[in-house]
């Protein structure tokens, strides 16, 4: 039991604070596809690259032994420090509630596979995530700046037009699966709706795109991200920030948008569970599922070491080709890891599974099942900064007013409307 | 007497611009058409592997680094006038002069230029009466782990061939 708690603990710690180095190495990656340029793709150790994730480890090391410098000018040092802290800190606890994997069942007894087994979990999400605006608002107050103070003015500014419609989506998506559990969200879209995956997006298609839209504005990411603004207000918020307080800001960002991907996976892509599949199913049909799973692995990275052979390649002549040298540790990598999940598969498959080994394989499948379906949510995050400029402050206000509050209250009603006299 | 007064009427945006979503899908699909383009092959990206691969379209133009250029004796150019010097606006040339016994009366014993300082504006090529200081060599990066390997000497200076 104390290892459950453990488990679902450093489980989704891990993997915010695992992703931000990935993230960043994505954002720079993605953004350089997008504008046809290769990206980092110098910085290694002995050679290796990583596909340029050396470059997001350089970068933190850099961040990590810099001077925090702190402007004599700041008006209180105090809140001056706790501003990117208090960011940090509720952008880490909002994930807490997002469930990873259904209930683990242990002698009878059901654990909910959240960071913190709390059963309102939305409530909670709306509470915090709309109290870490505050450490924006703090930091751009306190430091004594007018560009930092016009960022937070237009970050409060943005809170208001967007903390209303995002809460009125979330209520009609309350009445649709008739429960404030983010666990029962996931349950009520297991079934099928007309043939497709009854996920919320195709239930509620008016509520995911307002969702979608305030969820950018939530997480201060592009092209909702007022709050900052290179051209206007020299950099905004964080403007006299430097080192490991900047670059907690930096985090605190990336971490609310795996919160925000991983909530709205959790609303509208069926959250852990797999489409028209329940975790009861995989685990009566273990074998098959073990199968597939070893299938599935096996060519992911067939397609992978194809993928790499075909792109790794140096463009110039040179006698010693360092690529060919890291090609092959990735390949012997990617086979290495290919190889072991089969086995550890083939070994469960031989020696038929307990009540216990099946719920690990649930819980297994369904945190991957989750971690892809959250790293596809970021990936449209990203892809959207790069695509759209930024709004006016104005704009979002008449886009948030006038525009998504209307449709959803109206989404409200008329879901209100469906749930009493259809169902 | 009034101030005249430009009306501009700004175009009405149609129901398919307001609602944003359509116009807004067009541009991301644009942007994935790019980026499974380049991830599905990225040989196709036209760029230069720096260090190794070197530019080839440089114009001959291009203000590369200072030389200092000989006469067919082989003896620098340069008679110490300090024209360059004085022209320069970052100050970062430092002449030395000496007397000599040759065609000309004066020539540098020290002549160093700190690129550290030094902007590129072509000001001492332009200043120099006898054709001594060039930008013509075609080195397009100076890297160092210190202040002082920057200083670029007389000897580092006349030694430096022309590139183009």
């Amino acid at each position: 039991m104390t290892l459950l708690i453990i488990l679902r603990i450093v489980f989704i710690l891990s993997f915010v604070l695992v992703l931000i180095p990935v993230l960043v190495l994505l954002e720079r990656k993605i953004s350089a596809f997008i504008q046809d340029r290769p990206g980092p793709n110098r910085t290694n150790i002995a050679g290796i690259r990583l596909g340029g994730l050396v470059q997001a480890l350089a970068d933190a090391l850099k961040l990590a032994i810099k001077e925090d410098f702190t402007p004599s000018s700041i008006r209180s040092k105090f809140l001056f420090a706790l501003a990117p802290m208090i960011l940090f800190l509720l952008s880490t606890l909002t994930i807490a509630v997002v469930p990873f994997s259904d209930y683990f069942t242990l002698d009878g007894v059901k654990y909910l596979m959240q960071g913190i087994p709390f059963d309102g979990g939305i409530l909670w999400y709306l509470g915090l995530a709309s109290l870490s605006v505050y450490g924006i608002i703090l930091a751009g107050w306190s430091s004594n700046n007018k560009y930092s103070l016009l960022g937070s003015l237009r970050a409060s500014s943005t809170v208001i037009s967007y903390e209303i419609p995002l809460g009125l989506c979330v209520v009609s998506m309350i009445l649709t699966y008739n429960s404030i559990s983010l666990n029962d969200f996931v349950l009520a879209q297991q079934g099928s709706f007309f043939g497709l995956p009854a996920w919320g997006f195709l239930i509620q298609p008016l509520a995911f795109i307002i969702f979608l839209v305030c969820a950018f504005a939530e997480t201060n990411r592009a092209p909702f991200d007022v709050a900052e603004g290179e051209s206007e207000i020299v950099a905004g918020y964080h403007l006299e920030y430097s080192a490991m307080s900047f670059a907690m800001f930096f985090m605190a960002e990336y971490i609310a948008m795996t919160a925000m991907a991983a909530l709205i996976v959790t609303i509208f892509f069926g959250g852990y569970s797999l489409p028209y599949l329940s975790s009861s199913d995989l685990m009566q049909n273990y074998e098959l599922t073990l199968v597939c799973l070893a299938i599935f692995v096996s060519v992911f990275g067939l397609i992978f070491i194809r993928w790499l052979v075909k792109n790794n390649v140096t463009r110039y002549k040179t006698k010693a080709d360092h690529r060919k040298r890291e090609n092959k540790f990735y390949i012997a990598m990617a086979l290495l890891v290919v190889l072991a999940i089969d086995l550890v598969c083939l070994y469960f498959y031989a020696y038929s599974l307990e009540s216990f080994g099946k719920e690990m394989m649930a819980l297994v499948i369904n945190a991957s099942v989750f971690s892809v379906k959250t790293f596809v949510m970021l990936f449209v995050f990203i892809w959207v900064r790069w695509t759209m400029p930024r709004f006016r402050y104005d704009q979002i206000q008449r886009l948030g007013w006038e525009m998504l509050m209307p449709l959803a209250i109206l989404n409200i009603i008329i879901t209100a409307l469906v749930v009493i006299y259809v169902n | 007497m009034s101030i005249k007064i430009k009306k501009i009427t700004r175009n009405k945006m149609s129901f398919k611009q307001r609602i944003y979503l359509f116009y807004i899908s067009l541009g991301m699909l644009r942007t994935l058409k790019h980026f499974f383009k380049n991830l599905l092959n990225t040989k196709n990206i036209d760029f230069l592997e720096y260090p190794e691969q070197k530019p080839t379209d440089i114009t001959s133009r291009y203000r590369g680094l200072h030389r200092l250029t000989k006469n067919e004796d082989g003896e620098l150019k340069c008679v110490a006038c300090d024209m360059c010097a004085t022209a320069c606006p970052a100050k970062c040339i430092f002449i030395m002069a000496s007397e000599v016994e040759s065609k000309k009366e004066k020539a540098p014993i020290k002549f160093s230029i700190d690129m550290l300082e030094c902007v590129y504006c072509g000001l001492c090529v332009e200043a120099c009466p006898k054709d001594a200081i060039r930008m013509d060599s075609g080195i397009y990066t100076k890297t160092g782990f210190d202040r002082q390997s920057f200083v670029r000497d007389i000897v580092e200076l006349s030694n430096t061939k022309g590139g183009f």
